[in-house]
């Protein structure tokens, strides 16, 4: 067990009888490290949260938090980490006040924690929840978070409802945590949110972890769109190059995707009389979306930091 | 008193509250009318004798109705009494476990430092708090609505019969929170918790009625409540007292020992 590893998953597994959760899910996440998590509904995202919680215990494979198990000493894990859930089941009957304010007395957290936290994100402390909007509700959840000073941030789509403001607000949170060496874990919907606040990413498809890497690697690693207008139609053959893949030649107009090394490339285009050239890279949500539109069996897994 | 404990009394609050409104407007209603069938009781018992024994029978009308111990029997410890506990027993049993998964709130509260078995005993705790002030509510009621009409009731026998109703209530609970826990769907916890108590009480009435089956009283819940002899003797049946407090005692911690190893998921 690594000590600069705050969460480990080896070969985390997560059956409900016959119906698959999680299946051998390896990961790690270093301290002071922002893990952005990504998979659409179903594919174990909160599953795997679950099993750090402590709410589910392991099939199979062991997950770690601070080098505790997460099963076995849950209480103990807790006490050094804050949570933000997906769907919170605040008490209707509550004030937003007294909500933090019982949620940070089982924290130790002294009354009125919530205060400063409450005040950035604009949240009215003295509104009964029941009568709070999603986005609202979901600041909650956020302060929550942040309303401590716990190491380790675990969040399960914590900005969904949040409106734009309050969800540029969030990523400031997040990397203000970050310099205060703080780790977080964030499952996420939100591609560009990911893109914007991790260090690294894992995409979890069909229960399977089918890629962890940079966000950076993510980019890198992929295949970027090449729009040439040219001055002729260029010659058959011109474009067979490696790492090099002719999507369409219409005319003087060539649409090309290129992976890894670009110099072959645009020694080849350098050789043309170009009119125009535009070379894009993926968004993450691209890369999601590829990664999803391949079999399973094809997606690379990469588990360390 | 920790936080998880008083939220757990806050949030019975309003459930007691009404229920304990409603005892003691009943127990009151009742006990003016006391001085009508004390000193009517030989109309009254005529009057009854009507009715096919065993009807009586079954709901514990076993007596003259100016007898304190079968009118507080018969209107609270066979009629009342068994509805308001089961109502806040398993309102109460299977918020916490079953009801807060559904709801997520759950996941909040043991994301934080409190366990699995504090958070439990915390609502264990509500529970045993909130049938206490039911019960003390349900006597009170009637008790102190009855001295207002000079009706011959015994504090002592009333408070001890609270008492055994009181456990009564604490052992409904438990099973309740038993079945929540290992279930962990409040639908069905509820509905089986209430399915029990009723065949409780006709197995009750049955072995009243048919001395061939009495043993199933022996397997009633009812059986065990018994606030005439209670209240008319002032003997308090410790027995009787220790079965409900067996009984909840060990659901209680069969609920805490599955609730700390079970996965929580609907």
């Amino acid at each position: 067990m690594s000590m600069t590893n705050v969460i480990e998953a080896e070969g985390l597994t997560k059956w409900y009888g016959s119906r698959r959760g999680i299946v051998e899910v390896d990961f790690a996440v270093a301290e002071g490290e922002v893990f952005g998590f990504l998979g659409p509904n179903g594919a174990g995202k909160t599953t795997t949260i679950r099993l750090l919680l402590g709410f589910l215990r392991p099939s199979a494979g062991h997950a770690a938090i601070f080098g505790l198990d997460c099963w076995a000493a849950s209480s103990t894990v807790h006490t050094r980490l804050a949570y933000v859930s997906s769907e919170p089941g605040y008490l209707g009957e509550l004030t937003a006040g007294e909500q933090l304010d019982y949620l940070g007395a089982l924290r130790g957290l002294p009354r009125g924690a919530w205060r400063p936290m409450a005040e950035r994100l604009e949240l009215d402390p003295t509104v009964h929840i029941r009568k709070l909007s999603h986005g609202n509700r979901q600041k909650i959840g956020v302060v929550h978070a942040f309303m401590g000073d716990e190491p380790l941030l675990l969040m399960d789509e914590p900005t969904s409802g949040l409106d734009p403001l309050m969800q540029r607000e969030f990523l400031a949170l997040v990397a203000e945590a970050r310099a205060a060496g703080r780790t977080v874990f964030l499952s996420s919907h939100n591609l560009p949110e990911v893109e914007r606040a991790c260090d690294r990413v894992g995409i979890i498809r069909e229960g399977r972890l089918a890629n962890v890497s940079t966000v950076g690697q993510l980019l890198g690693e992929h295949w970027r769109s090449v729009n040439l207008v040219l001055e002729a139609p260029p010659a058959p053959g011109t474009f067979d190059l490696p790492n090099v893949e002719v999507v369409a030649i219409t005319g003087r107009e060539v649409h090309l995707m290129v992976r890894g090394d670009v110099n072959p490339l645009l020694a080849r285009i350098a050789s043309l009389a170009v009119r125009d050239v535009a070379i894009t890279t993926p968004d993450i949500e691209d890369i999601f979306l590829r990664l999803y539109s391949a079999p399973a069996t094809q997606a690379p897994a990469e588990a360390t930091p | 008193m920790s936080a998880a404990f008083r939220l757990e009394v806050r949030r019975s609050r309003s459930l007691i509250l009404w229920l304990a409104i409603i005892a003691l407007a009943y127990g009151t209603f009742l006990a003016v009318f006391y001085p009508v069938f004390r000193d009517n009781y030989k109309l009254v018992d005529q009057y009854l004798s009507l009715f096919p024994k065993e009807l009586m029978t079954a709901f514990g009308m076993e007596g003259s109705l100016a007898d304190p111990g079968v009118f507080f029997s018969t209107y609270i410890g066979g009629m009342l009494w068994p509805i308001l506990a089961a109502i806040a027993g398993i309102g109460m049993a299977t918020r916490p476990s079953a009801g807060d998964l559904d709801r997520g709130f759950l996941e909040l509260a043991l994301s934080t430092p409190l366990s699995r078995v504090r958070y439990m005993a915390a609502a264990i705790g509500g529970q045993i708090v909130g049938m206490a002030v039911l019960a003390a509510a349900t006597v009170a009621g009637i008790y102190a609505a009855g001295r207002i009409v000079a009706a011959p009731f015994d504090l002592v026998g009333f408070g001890l019969a609270g008492a055994v109703a009181w456990a009564f209530g604490c052992a409904i609970a438990a099973v309740g929170t038993l079945l929540s826990v290992a279930t962990l769907n409040r639908g069905l916890s509820a509905g089986a918790t209430a399915g029990v108590l009723i065949a409780m009480y006709l197995a009750a009435a049955i072995a009243r009625i048919q001395p061939d089956l009495a043993w199933l009283g022996d397997l009633s819940a009812f059986r065990y409540f018994q606030a005439t002899p209670i209240i008319d003797e002032g003997r308090f049946p410790w027995g009787d007292f220790s079965v409900f407090g067996v009984v909840a005692v060990a659901a209680w911690a069969l609920s805490l020992w599955t609730f700390r190893r079970r996965d929580l998921a609907a």
